[in-house]
Formats: C-alpha cells, sequence, structure tokens
C-alpha cells in the first residue's frame, strides 16, 4: 500500500501512516527521496502513523540530510505522543523541525 | 532473406520469385486469419509446392523438448506422391535433425552426398530423393519444426539457393502463426484459470453461513478483496440454546489464503458440533491446521458461546484482532488476545486456549479483521479502531444485519484488504458494569517460534503488546518493551541471519515476580559484544539506533550463554514499575 502524496507550490507533503516498521520503511523511504529528487520541499504528516520503529526514524534522518545537502525545505508535522516519545528518544526531537499541529 | 529476393532474378528463378513475395503475402494474411491452424499450414504447404514446382512436400511438428535426446518430429502435413503423414522421427537424425540443431534454412543440392542423408527406402518409403530444401519452423531459439520441399519437377532440375531463401521466408511466416497460435492458447488457458477463480469464490461463499433471519442476535459480514477471501466467520447455533460464532483471518492473501480459510471453516463447523468450549474448541483447530500450513502462515481467530439467557459471553482469542464490546452505556472494552495465532506451534500451558467470560448484558459485542480499521477515507486516513468506534456509534440505533452492512458502506467501497464483521446482539436492557480483567500469574506468556522474516514483526509486536498487558502493564509501558522487542528481533533478522528468510527465533516471554524477561534464541552466527552497543547520540546519523532503543527501553540487555547448537541468546527485561502496573480496562482512551 503506498503513501499518499501531494503536491502544491513546490512542497510535496508525504502523508505516512500506519505500522513504519522494517517491512513497511523501504517504501516510506523511497516515497521521501522520491519527492526530493523532484526539487521539492519536503513536509511529512506523522498524522496516521500508530507505530515508528529505528527503521523509519532512520529513513526520516535521510531525507532530513538529504533535503539539506540540496537546499530544500524539510519539515514534520502533526507528530502524535507516541511518535514524539520515540524521536526524543533518539534525540532527534531538537533536530528535525516540527511543525505544531494545525 | 526477403530482401534478397526483390533483386531482380533472371528467367525462371525471376518468374518464381515474384510469386514467392505473392505467396509470402498471402500466407501471412491466412495465417492471421485462420480459425484452425492445422488445416492452414496444410493449405500453405500445397500451395509452396505448387509455386517452387517441387515434387513433395512435407511440414514435420517438433513433439517434445528440442533438447531431450528423445525428442521426436512427426509429419502433419504432406504433398506428393506417396502420404507419408504420421510418420515420426527423431528430431536428432538426418537432414532435418541438422536442421534443427542449427536453427537454419539447408540447401541440399545433391541428397545421395550428403553424409546425414537417410535414403527413403531405409524406412520402408519408395522414393529417390535428389534434392531438397529444409527449413526451420522456429521462432528465435523456440522450435516448432521443420518443413522440407523434395525434388524439383522439371526433369534433372536441382534447387538453387534462391529456393532455399524463399522456403526460409516462408517457414518465418508459418513459425510466427504457430507461436501466435501457442500465445492464443496460453490466454484462453489464464481465462479458464481466471473462471476457476471464480468459481472457487463461489465454493467459499457458499461456506459462509446463509442470511440469518433479521431479527437474529447474531449477524456477520464477509467482503472479499479480491474474489477469494482469506477471512471466514460463522455461526453455529447449539442444540442448547447457545449459539457459537467464530471470525478468523488467514495471513496472506489470495489463492493459499483462501485454501486455508476452507480448512479452518471447515474444522470449525464439524469440530463446533461437539466441542462447546471456545478454548479446548481453538486448540483441537489449531492441531488439524498446524500441519497444513506453510512455515510463516498463520491464522488468527476469535471463537465464541454466546447463551442469550444469561447474557454470557465466552471467548477464546488465538492472536486476533481485540474484539470490542460496547456496553449498554455505550461506553467500549476491548479484549486483547491473550494466545499467539494458530499454526505458530506455541506451548500452551494445559495445551488449550484461554477463555474469558463476561456478560453484555444489553450490548453488543463486535469481532472484525484489519479490513476494518485499515481501511481509509477519501483524505488517505487510516479508519482505526477509534473510526470504527465511531461508526458503530453512529449506527447504534439501526438492527444489527443492516447496522454492519450501514458500517461496510461506511468504510469504504475501495477495500483493499477483506472485510468482515461479525456482531453478537444482547437484547437485555439491564446494562452491568464491565468484569475487572482477571490477572493472570502464569511464569510462561508466550513460547513459541517465529521465521526470521520482517513480515513476522507485526505478529511479534502483537504477541508482546498481548503479553504485557496480560502481566497487568499499562498501555505506554507495553508499548515501550513492544518497540524494543522490535528492535532485537530486526537486529537478528539483518545482522544474524542477513536477511536469510530460512532463520528462526525462538521467542519466549516469561513473568519474574515485578518483572517481565523476553528471550531470543537464534542460531545465526554469534553476535559480536560490540555490536550491541549504542550509538553516540550527538551524531546525526541512521544505524545503531534499534539498539540504542532496546537499551533505553528495558533495564537490561543481555547476551547468556545460548542452549546446545543455537547462536545466541539475548534476554530483555523490564521492570514493572508502580505507576505503569495500571490495568485500565478502557484501552480506546489511550491510543493516539
Amino acid at each position: 500500500m503506498s503513501f499518499k502524496v501531494s503536491e502544491q507550490a513546490g512542497v510535496a507533503t508525504v502523508f505516512l501512516s500506519g505500522e513504519i516498521d522494517l517491512e513497511r520503511s523501504p517504501l516510506a523511504r523511497r516515497t521521501l527521496l522520491d519527492a526530493l529528487a523532484r526539487k521539492q520541499s519536503l513536509v511529512v504528516d506523522l498524522g496516521d502513523v500508530s507505530y515508528i520503529d529505528s527503521s523509519g526514524i532512520a529513513s526520516l534522518v535521510e531525507a532530513y540530510q538529504r533535503a539539506k545537502n540540496a537546499n530544500l525545505g524539510f519539515t514534520l508535522t502533526h507528530v502524535g505522543d507516541g511518535v514524539m516519545k520515540i524521536l526524543s528518544l533518539a534525540r532527534l526531537d531538537t533536530v528535525f523541525p516540527i511543525r505544531a499541529a494545525g | 532473406m526477403v530482401t534478397a529476393l526483390s533483386t531482380i532474378y533472371p528467367g525462371r528463378d525471376r518468374r518464381r520469385s515474384a510469386g514467392y513475395l505473392d505467396l509470402i503475402a498471402e500466407l501471412i494474411e491466412e495465417f492471421a486469419r485462420s480459425e484452425d491452424l492445422r488445416v492452414s499450414l496444410a493449405s500453405a504447404l500445397r500451395r509452396i509446392a505448387d509455386v517452387m514446382d517441387a515434387d513433395a512436400a512435407g511440414l514435420f511438428q517438433l513433439e517434445g523438448d528440442f533438447g531431450d535426446a528423445d525428442a521426436r518430429i512427426v509429419c502433419r502435413a504432406c504433398v506428393g506422391p506417396i502420404d507419408v503423414i504420421g510418420l515420426d522421427l527423431s528430431a536428432h537424425a538426418g537432414i532435418p535433425g541438422r536442421v534443427l540443431k542449427r536453427n537454419k534454412t539447408e540447401l541440399v543440392a545433391d541428397a545421395r552426398n550428403d553424409p546425414d542423408f537417410i535414403a527413403p527406402q531405409t524406412i520402408g518409403i519408395d522414393y529417390d530423393i535428389r534434392s531438397l530444401i529444409c527449413a526451420p519452423l522456429s521462432h528465435r531459439d523456440e522450435r516448432y519444426g521443420v518443413v522440407e520441399l523434395i525434388n524439383p519437377r522439371a526433369p534433372g532440375a536441382l534447387f538453387t539457393t534462391r529456393d532455399a531463401e524463399a522456403l526460409g521466408a516462408l517457414a518465418a511466416a508459418a513459425a510466427f502463426a504457430i507461436r501466435n497460435a501457442r500465445l492464443t492458447r496460453e490466454l484462453l488457458e489464464q481465462t479458464r484459470l481466471k473462471q476457476e477463480l471464480e468459481l472457487a469464490a463461489a465454493v467459499q461463499r457458499n461456506l459462509l453461513p446463509a442470511a440469518p433471519d433479521v431479527s437474529a442476535p447474531i449477524q456477520g459480514l464477509n467482503i472479499p478483496a479480491r474474489g477469494v477471501s482469506g477471512d471466514f466467520y460463522d455461526i453455529l447455533p447449539l442444540p442448547d440454546g447457545r449459539t457459537a460464532f467464530a471470525l478468523a483471518d488467514v495471513s496472506g492473501k489470495g489463492m493459499n489464503a483462501a485454501l486455508i480459510m476452507v480448512k479452518a471453516a471447515t474444522l470449525f463447523r464439524s469440530f463446533g458440533k461437539r466441542i462447546h468450549e471456545p478454548g479446548l474448541l481453538l486448540s483441537r483447530i489449531e492441531g488439524e491446521l498446524a500441519e497444513t500450513l506453510a512455515f510463516g502462515m498463520f491464522v488468527t481467530m476469535v471463537v465464541g458461546v454466546y447463551d442469550p439467557r444469561s447474557h454470557q459471553v465466552k471467548l477464546a482469542n488465538a492472536g486476533h484482532l481485540p474484539p470490542l464490546w460496547r456496553d449498554a452505556a455505550g461506553g467500549f472494552h476491548e479484549f486483547p488476545a491473550a494466545d499467539p495465532p494458530l499454526g505458530i506451534r506455541g506451548k500452551l500451558e494445559r495445551n488449550r486456549y484461554h477463555e474469558r467470560s463476561f456478560s453484555i448484558a444489553g450490548g453488543s459485542l463486535y469481532l472484525y479483521t484489519d479490513g476494518a480499521t485499515e481501511a481509509r477515507d477519501a483524505n488517505g486516513a487510516m479508519l482505526g479502531a477509534d473510526g470504527l468506534q465511531r461508526l458503530i456509534d453512529r449506527h447504534a440505533a439501526a438492527a444489527p444485519g443492516a447496522r454492519l452492512r450501514a458500517i461496510a458502506e461506511a468504510v469504504g467501497t475501495d477495500v483493499r484488504d477483506d472485510l468482515t464483521l461479525l456482531v453478537v446482539e444482547d437484547t437485555d436492557a439491564a446494562g452491568q458494569v464491565p468484569p475487572r480483567r482477571r490477572r493472570r500469574s502464569a511464569a510462561h506468556l508466550v513460547a513459541q517460534t517465529i521465521p526470521a522474516q520482517v513480515g513476522q514483526l507485526k505478529i511479534v509486536r502483537r504477541l508482546v503488546q498481548a503479553a504485557a498487558r496480560e502481566a497487568g502493564a499499562g498501555v505506554a509501558w507495553a508499548q515501550e518493551l513492544v518497540l524494543a522487542v522490535d528492535e532485537a528481533c530486526q537486529n537478528i533478522i539483518r545482522h544474524g541471519y542477513r536477511d536469510n528468510v530460512d532463520g528462526r527465533i525462538e521467542f519466549t516471554i516469561r513473568r519474574r515476580g515485578r518483572q517481565l524477561e523476553v528471550e531470543l534464541v537464534d542460531y545465526a552466527p554469534k553476535a559480536e559484544a560490540s555490536a550491541c552497543r549504542g550509538r553516540r547520540l550527538d551524531e546525526v546519523k541512521p544505524g545503531g539506533l534499534g539498539t540504542h532503543f532496546m537499551h533505553a527501553l528495558t533495564d537490561h540487555v543481555q547476551f547468556r550463554p545460548p542452549p546446545q547448537g543455537a547462536g545466541n541468546r539475548l534476554v530483555l527485561t523490564k521492570r514493572l514499575g508502580a505507576n505503569t502496573d495500571i490495568d485500565t480496562d478502557n484501552q480506546g482512551a489511550d491510543s493516539e
């Protein structure tokens, strides 16, 4: 099952959803990197993510670094408590730009 | 080959080559329209012999694979003074054998001087062959047979290279037609398979219970995603007035899952008539099913018995999504699985699945497959258990059967997964407070072997979740342990077995006093102790993060001496803290 992507004015919003585990993170990674390859800034919506593991976090880290090197934007949005807890555990809560829900 | 023919030929050749081009065009058209290729090939052979002035001609079809030493060629059409239809020769002998092998047209000006020539008289045919052309019927390396032209009619004449080129071109057109006919036949075969699949789906639908009376207290619904379904439900009235019911989901999709589903459904039907204890019924079904399931396949299943007089439901849940009870006041309560799915060969205590009895007085109990909660709305958002509860609330006033149909409709027509729902409706108005979850003090919460494959991680997470809740842990505590164990299993799959899918992990969860112990035994090469250290967190880079999670989310991560023959034994220990040991009944409130 693919992830929804919406594109508007040079910004791609990728809606990750469900369980982002070792089985599904390759698809998440591919979706994020493909959006960046089209020279678009990236907003990653985590609102529907019910679970994320280290492979999912690694995909976010890779996309973040790729965006930074290409001078493209990278923002996380709708970060739920569960995902936020894992980001802070990895101390990535202060690294990733996170936009408050809304 | 065809371009060579467009050269201007003098005399007889010139007249004949113009005829060849017309003939090639005609035959290609006829092959394209042909409904019976064998008839078309026979008529083509006659016309080829005619235009090329040959005394005799034969078309031989290859029988069997040319690579086999005992492959044959059999005459399917012939022209000339002697009928040799049915003549059966080795595909590796004589001039035809050589042509098939080289896959190239050959002109044999004087057959008697050719070392491979087999004179017709030696196989009982009274006919002299002076000169011949033999062309392969082949498309690239795929060989279908040969076509042979024998003896020009004009006395003393021999075939020319131009005749050979022409026959080569005609043979190529014929081979192309043969290939098309075979592809068409394969296509028909596929269509037939598709029809069989549709028939299988119809057989499956007949296995589901016939539509019950709309006023019946138990109703079910199944919408397969792809013709055949890996889900099923059943409702079985018992002689004593109670009703048994079941709902199950087979891992995987398509025909495999459908066949297992048929077996599980049949087992429930036949054992369910005699065994009215859900836990025992599940272990009997598991006992029969485990033999059939391929390694890595499993079935999650809920079995229950409802007694309308006492309003009691007795449930056993093998790894399935938690049944949902909406009480008379509209509150929701979940009943998570206490046991692993069927077919994973869990070493269960007393060889029996845990049962739980409770009153559903005045409320309704819902069983569902993940097609219900993983469906997406128009904005792509997943419905989730919360969304399902909202839908149940919205349609609470409808009669049970109509309610299920309304929920299914709201879940969406774009069902990617099989969708199965079942409701047990209790009509008693006297609602009661929900029972407290009984706390068990079993030492072994889980003991089983799982394939070391990424697709199994989901089931590992459900098992850890269920075991942690069983041990009385709160939701947040359970989620921490789930992530730590998931990461440990990932390490084994990726770094231990290096993604070799044949590996397995022996997986045990024990409660020792105030702590849970998760033990993972694998048969991969020994891990380096250094590989189990966390990473420096000031570096922003992937890798080592999983190990960090394991350490951060548990109290101990230890490699202990593995059992005889095993590679590693990793033990994760996590203490049940004073604050985490909160046993909530209403899990819906805990989700994010």
